[in-house]
């Protein structure tokens, strides 16, 4: 069986420059069959150029992408239906309705309207059939794009911010959809600048920027691996910063809005050294997050 | 379903649920004709015995045509590249020949149902047109201009990102051919340099053919003429609009 075994997606030494720019850079990646992969980066790293390379819809300059045993380009009949792709532009067909524009996209495929049926009940939007494409609000939309992207019901899914624009509520729920569909063993690949959502869908990740892979692990893998560790928030005062500096297994400490924060790869000594010199229950745990290493591997300053 | 003929559907009712484009496809152009129709009525064209509305209705109806057929696939075009809806397409196995032969199909369907309201509302009694037993020439001629038109947009919706361009550049094509093809104003009365002028303007040929085909003015040579040139003005508008066409804004 090692054809379901094998890589749905393989990228090898791929490139692609705009003029000086080289938005992709010499980028390696293996995509197993049913991964939660997350695509991270600022705005410009290369992650929509990436995806699109690996849709077939641009031609890199150098290097070798295959996904499920194909080659995406040029335009691979065979490939396509297998592959369901969401642009950041919520791609709807004018004035239909929600339902109306799924069975157009369903005959896209060759599939019958019940399809459409079928992939409108999945993202729970099924009330909302017969409501104009442009009177949905903003969380149905992000589902009647994710709607459109399964109808098919393919392999390999590419979703490109999904979450971005949405409140709250509509992100977790949406979160947890895509939760299921990782469930069904699609294999989804998806861009967000949500690091919290990506830590907790992902089952690897790849952090982008200037078109080269800076990181590529699961999210607690490259926690560990970071050496951040936990930091520990208890209010000024309670202890000086050349008191907390000696206590055992502290590795760091500094004052920021007027609270203290250690940071610690040992947080249960921490705790007990402090037992004692101030309140438990007035110290904050923070572990470390994706966020954290995000943040220190782009280079911005650490919060 | 067919993605062809799914395609066609969407295309169809997104026209019909907009009520600028039926405004502009239907009322717009028989505005035109019915205040053209009364103005003159009653009017004879000297030593023809025919009334005025039986040469104004083929020029409005050329115009009206020429119209629908370039501003509908243009808007189209644009909107489904901005909108990505042509990404979605190119991504998915349904080909460009479906997408446009869908978009053609319905912008025929229009054409015909403009030739039929436009004609039948000039043949009212109050307006009086006769037409010709030669009048099933016209359909030829429709097909013809809608398919040429229809290439046309398809340049514009290329050239175009954004609405206000369709509707600049597309009226910058259609009003000033319109004038100068003889649509609202017979060719006769203008200089002889204009009226060359007019033959290399896609809109004259279908004037002169519907012309030719209601009325009967003019000679079968010059009908088929009209077809044919017709026939290479699509050829060009279709080379360069292939040529011009992209799926995606940024690429």
């Amino acid at each position: 069986m090692s054809f379901i075994d094998s890589p749905a997606i393989v990228l090898d030494a791929v490139s692609k420059s705009y003029g000086e720019v080289r938005a992709v850079d010499e980028i390696s990646i293996s995509i197993g069959r049913g991964e939660f992969f997350g695509l991270l980066g600022p705005n410009g790293a290369g992650k929509t150029t990436l995806i699109e390379i690996v849709e077939g819809l641009r031609l890199p300059d150098a290097g070798t992408i295959t996904v499920l045993g194909r080659s995406p380009a040029p335009r691979n009949l065979d490939l396509l239906p297998l592959i369901g792709v969401q642009t950041q532009r919520s791609a709807f067909f004018t004035r239909l309705t929600a339902r109306e524009h799924l069975v157009t996209v369903a005959a896209l495929y060759g599939l019958p309207p019940a399809t459409a049926e079928k992939a409108l009940d999945l993202v729970g939007l099924t009330g909302s059939g017969d409501v104009r494409v442009t009177k949905i609000s903003g969380g149905q939309r992000q589902r009647l794009a994710i709607a459109s992207t399964l109808v098919h019901d393919p392999e390999v899914v590419f979703l490109d911010e999904p979450t971005a624009a949405l409140d709250p509520e509509a992100r977790r729920d949406l979160g947890q959809m895509l939760r299921n569909l990782k469930a069904i063993g699609k294999t989804i690949v998806y861009t967000t600048h949500h690091l919290d959502e990506a830590q907790n869908l992902c089952d690897r990740v790849a952090i982008l920027s200037a078109g080269r892979v800076l990181a590529l692990d699961s999210p607690r893998e490259l926690i560990a691996r970071s050496g951040i560790g936990t930091r520990l928030v208890i209010p000024a005062g309670r202890l000086s910063p050349e008191q907390a500096g000696t206590l055992d297994g502290v590795n760091g400490v500094a004052v920021e809005d007027g609270m203290l924060v250690l940071r610690t790869a040992h947080t249960a000594r921490v705790l007990a050294a402090l037992d004692g010199a101030a309140d438990l229950d007035d110290v904050e745990t923070r572990p470390a997050t994706l966020e954290d290493v995000y943040l220190e591997l782009i280079g911005a300053p650490q919060a | 379903m067919s993605a062809y003929a799914a395609l066609s559907r969407a295309v169809y009712k997104a026209a019909v649920r907009d009520a600028t484009t039926v405004f502009f496809t239907f009322a717009f152009p028989l505005i035109f004709l019915v205040i053209f129709a009364l103005i003159f009525r009653n009017q004879e064209v000297a030593d023809t015995g025919r009334g005025y509305v039986d040469y104004i209705a083929p020029g409005v109806l050329s115009w009206g045509l020429a119209n629908a057929a370039l501003f509908g696939v243009a808007f189209t075009l644009m909107q489904w590249r901005n909108d990505d809806l042509l990404r979605i397409i190119r991504l998915s196995p349904t080909s460009i020949w479906s997408v446009i032969g869908s978009r053609y199909v319905v912008a025929l369907g229009i054409g015909a149902a403009q030739c039929v309201l436009f004609v039948g509302v000039a043949m009212l009694p109050v307006f009086g047109m006769r037409p010709d037993p030669t009048w099933p020439l016209a359909i030829p001629i429709m097909l013809l201009a809608v398919t040429a038109f229809l290439a046309l947009g398809l340049i514009v919706g290329s050239a175009a990102n954004t609405p206000e361009a369709v509707a600049a550049i597309a009226n910058c094509v259609v009003v000033p051919m319109a004038f100068l093809s003889g649509s609202f104003y017979p060719l006769e009365l203008m200089p002889t340099w204009l009226q060359e002028v007019s033959r290399i303007l896609p809109m004259r040929y279908v004037n002169d053919g519907l012309t030719y085909a209601f009325t009967g003015f003019g000679t079968m040579a010059d009908y088929l003429i009209s077809c044919a040139a017709l026939v290479v003005f699509t050829a060009v508008f279709a080379v360069v609009g292939v040529r011009t066409f992209r799926w995606s804004n940024d690429s």
